[in-house]
């Protein structure tokens, strides 16, 4: 993630001074931001079913409720709970391990899928469409599906077409083998949700003038070249969206797994979305899990906030 | 994308005044509402996805009250309904699971004064002591039960004619079936550990012959903290289930292969049978090639048949909210699925043994093996029901995927279950 901008600010020269910025405000303020209370309704709504419940159980971190009796405050018990609970430790470097493992490989994926669709072959909106139709399957849908298609059976889903193509050797147990059960769950949601990192990168690629491609041709600059210094520069802000759509969907995973093995087996893929989950409604703990939900939203945040910093510091305009 | 938020002419205090205000507004709002479990005469039941045949056949068959039914499957009733007790608006009668061991269960939701006691009702009379426990709390009895499940061989009849074998009744007997199926080139057990409980099922089998029949007050002894999972027959359960592993008795990869794939398998006669408990026969009779091709036995848990126990579960009942507004009305309707005959058709709607039997009542001719136990006092309740904790059931889950995985020992995992057995609850 090193800064390009000096590349490419060499194709298309300084970036615009603080004079074209005040006229580009004056200009949005007139014609582009509508009066702030009509997103009132939204917002009302937005407080009432999202803050305000969000807010009001923070509480319960502080206490020990099980979700039926009386609640005591405990004060930080639940927290210094947390960080020595090895089990609870162990889902949190499963978590960083899955968020590694979609965030590089899906967007790889995207950016190659979008790459090859945005070039001028017949299918491309045909391509288009197949390569995103996963994203809009409900998640434990997929799970279920790949649960077939991870049938360890030697003749059965991808152990099946593995031994048609003579890859026998490679069968697996996906799902049942404790080393394996994560990458498993993090292909799913890769094969889930590549098709949605292509989309939004596609819309970056869109945004890149053919002419300066054109100019870098005429430099003299190969198809290699021509990305690293025009496409990848110019598509600093998809790949930021993408980077922190799937850190933040990768943090929070819940529904694939819980799906697909519901932790399993024993503890080896278990994450903080599903410790959080099972404390609070399979042991009643509802305390303990608040806090759970708190310092996991916390830590989310704050990886998304150094995410933008870094990120946004290397976009350049187009 | 932060661009729009840099022109727009709305401040950050103005949003945080106005998301402010409106949230005041929307806690106002909701303490006003009110709520409360349906309206005079309408009861409200939430039942279980398991129990919906007998239930809707009985609310039928009762006339004196409208009833608002609906049912969910199991781990969303966990949620659902209990979030519905702690914010204090539960349905009039909703599904109980009987004993303790699970967040819905009879003894947690008791504990907490959310449930209305039953005693007085006559058919409390008829419950058998031995079943008492998942029934009673403190002496007072909270929850309504049809009867009691088992868990057994579920096997397959073709298999075993041709493998030229009979239902065993000692363990050495059980391990020379599984040893002929296997040399005739069929999986001898299908287990599809991948679906969390069917994890327990065979430690379950075999537990009441290795623990109960040598020591039936294991479980007072627990409580008190004079035994052990570790220092008891669980060890030797244990063993005797990865005994089954070793000699290649189970399908490859149980941890891979999910209870459909399990079921399938029986059904379908690519493995002999499954160690499973009656209430899913439903599952594999769908899959099976006729009616009559599945049969059941108790798993011989020990080499002298004096010491063969088996494990019977009170099956998940109803129990009435303790704030119903239609408290009356939701225990009569109690009363009347704990009359014999409707006990009797509730059995035979979900394949259990009633809990008192007459003349009229049906058992499903496959449980007929299991009755003498039953009837001999040689049957307890499946473990959990007698647990603190909701926390050791997915623990001894978890434990047996690490086993038959190889992550972990017998001893090291009956170490982690006693240590959760012991957490304050």
């Amino acid at each position: 993630m090193t800064s390009t901008i000096g590349s490419a600010t060499a194709t298309k020269g300084a970036a615009p001074g603080p004079g074209a910025a005040a006229r580009r405000r004056r200009r949005g303020r007139r014609f582009l931001t509508p009066p702030w209370w009509f997103a009132a309704p939204a917002l009302a709504v937005y407080a009432l079913v999202v803050l305000y419940p969000a807010l009001a159980g923070m509480v319960y971190a502080f206490t020990d409720w099980n979700g039926l009796g009386e609640r005591n405050f405990v004060g930080l018990d639940n927290f210094s709970r947390l960080f020595g609970d090895e089990s609870a430790r162990g889902s949190l470097l499963n978590t960083l391990l899955l968020t590694v493992a979609i965030v590089l490989v899906q967007n790889g994926i995207g950016l190659l899928l979008a790459l090859g669709v945005h070039t001028r072959i017949k299918s491309r909106s045909v391509l288009r469409v197949v390569f995103f139709a996963p994203a809009v399957v409900s998640p434990v849908m997929v799970a279920f599906l790949w649960k077939y298609i991870y049938n360890p059976a030697p003749d059965a889903g991808l152990n099946g077409i593995l031994g048609a193509v003579g890859l026998g050797g490679l069968r697996q147990d996906w799902l049942g083998d404790p080393g394996l059960a994560l990458w498993s769950v993090a292909g799913m949601v890769i094969w889930q949700f590549a098709g949605y990192s292509m989309v939004i990168f596609l819309a970056g690629l869109e945004g890149v003038p053919a002419e300066l491609h054109e100019a870098a041709m005429i430099d003299g600059a190969g198809r290699w070249q021509r990305f690293r210094h025009v496409t990848w520069p110019l598509l600093a802000p998809a790949v930021t969206i993408n980077l922190m759509l799937s850190t933040i969907g990768g943090l929070k995973l819940f529904d694939q797994v819980y799906a697909a093995t519901n932790g399993g087996p024993g503890y080896a893929s278990e994450t903080l979305s599903t410790v959080l989950y099972k404390q609070a409604f399979v042991f009643g703990n509802f305390g303990y899990s608040t806090a759970i939900a708190l310092v996991l939203a916390l830590f989310v945040a704050a990886v998304s906030m150094v995410q933008v910093y870094y990120l946004r510091g290397r976009e350049v305009s187009g | 994308m932060t661009s729009s938020l840099r022109t727009a002419s709305l401040s950050r205090r103005g949003f945080l005044g106005l998301g402010g205000g409106i949230a005041a507004m929307g806690a106002l709002a909701a303490c006003g509402g009110t709520s409360g479990s349906g309206g005079a005469g309408k009861l409200q039941l939430v039942g279980v996805a398991d129990q919906q045949k007998a239930v809707e056949q009985l609310v039928n068959a009762y006339g004196k009250a409208e009833f608002e039914v609906s049912f969910a499957p199991t781990d969303q009733v966990q949620t659902s309904v209990r979030t519905r007790l702690g914010a204090g608006n539960a349905p009039d009668v909703h599904v109980v699971y009987p004993g303790n061991g699970s967040a819905m269960s009879m003894v947690q939701i008791s504990a907490a004064g959310l449930l209305a006691d039953l005693s007085d009702q006559p058919w409390v009379k008829r419950i058998p002591s031995t079943l008492k426990p998942a029934f009673q709390n403190d002496g007072k009895t909270y929850v309504y039960s049809a009867g009691s499940s088992v868990i057994g061989a579920v096997y397959n009849k073709k298999v075993f004619q041709d493998a030229g074998v009979e239902p065993p009744t000692t363990w050495s007997g059980f391990l020379d079936v599984c040893e002929k199926i296997k040399a005739e080139g069929t999986t001898p057990i299908a287990l599809g550990a991948q679906t969390p409980w069917v994890t327990q099922l065979i430690t379950y089998a075999l537990v009441p012959s290795t623990v109960y029949a040598k020591n039936p007050r294991f479980d007072e002894q627990m409580k008190a903290g004079s035994a052990s999972f570790a220092d008891s027959g669980w060890a030797e359960a244990l063993e005797m289930y990865l005994e089954l592993q070793k000699r290649g008795f189970f399908n490859d990869n149980p941890n891979g292969t999910t209870f459909e794939q399990q079921t399938a398998m029986v059904a379908t006669g690519k493995a002999a049978m499954a160690i499973q408990v009656s209430a899913v026969l439903p599952d594999f009779r769908k899959q099976a090639a006729a009616e009559d091709a599945l049969g059941m036995f108790p798993v011989p848990g020990a080499d002298d048949e004096k010491n063969c126990w088996i494990p019977a579960g009170v099956t998940v009942g109803l129990g009435v909210s303790a704030r119903s507004k239609n408290l009356d009305e939701a225990k009569a309707f109690l009363a009347f699925l704990g009359e014999q005959k409707n006990m009797n058709a509730w059995a035979e709607a979900v394949a259990c043994i009633p809990l008192t039997r007459d003349a009229s009542s049906k058992v499903d001719p496959v449980l007929e093996p299991f009755l003498p136990f039953i009837d001999g006092g040689k049957a307890v309740p499946f473990m959990d029901q007698a647990w603190p904790n909701a926390e050791i059931q997915p623990a001894h889950f978890a434990a047996v995927q690490e086993l038959l995985g190889g992550r972990t020992t017998i001893p090291e995992a009956l170490a982690g279950l006693d240590e959760i057995y012991r957490k304050k609850s």
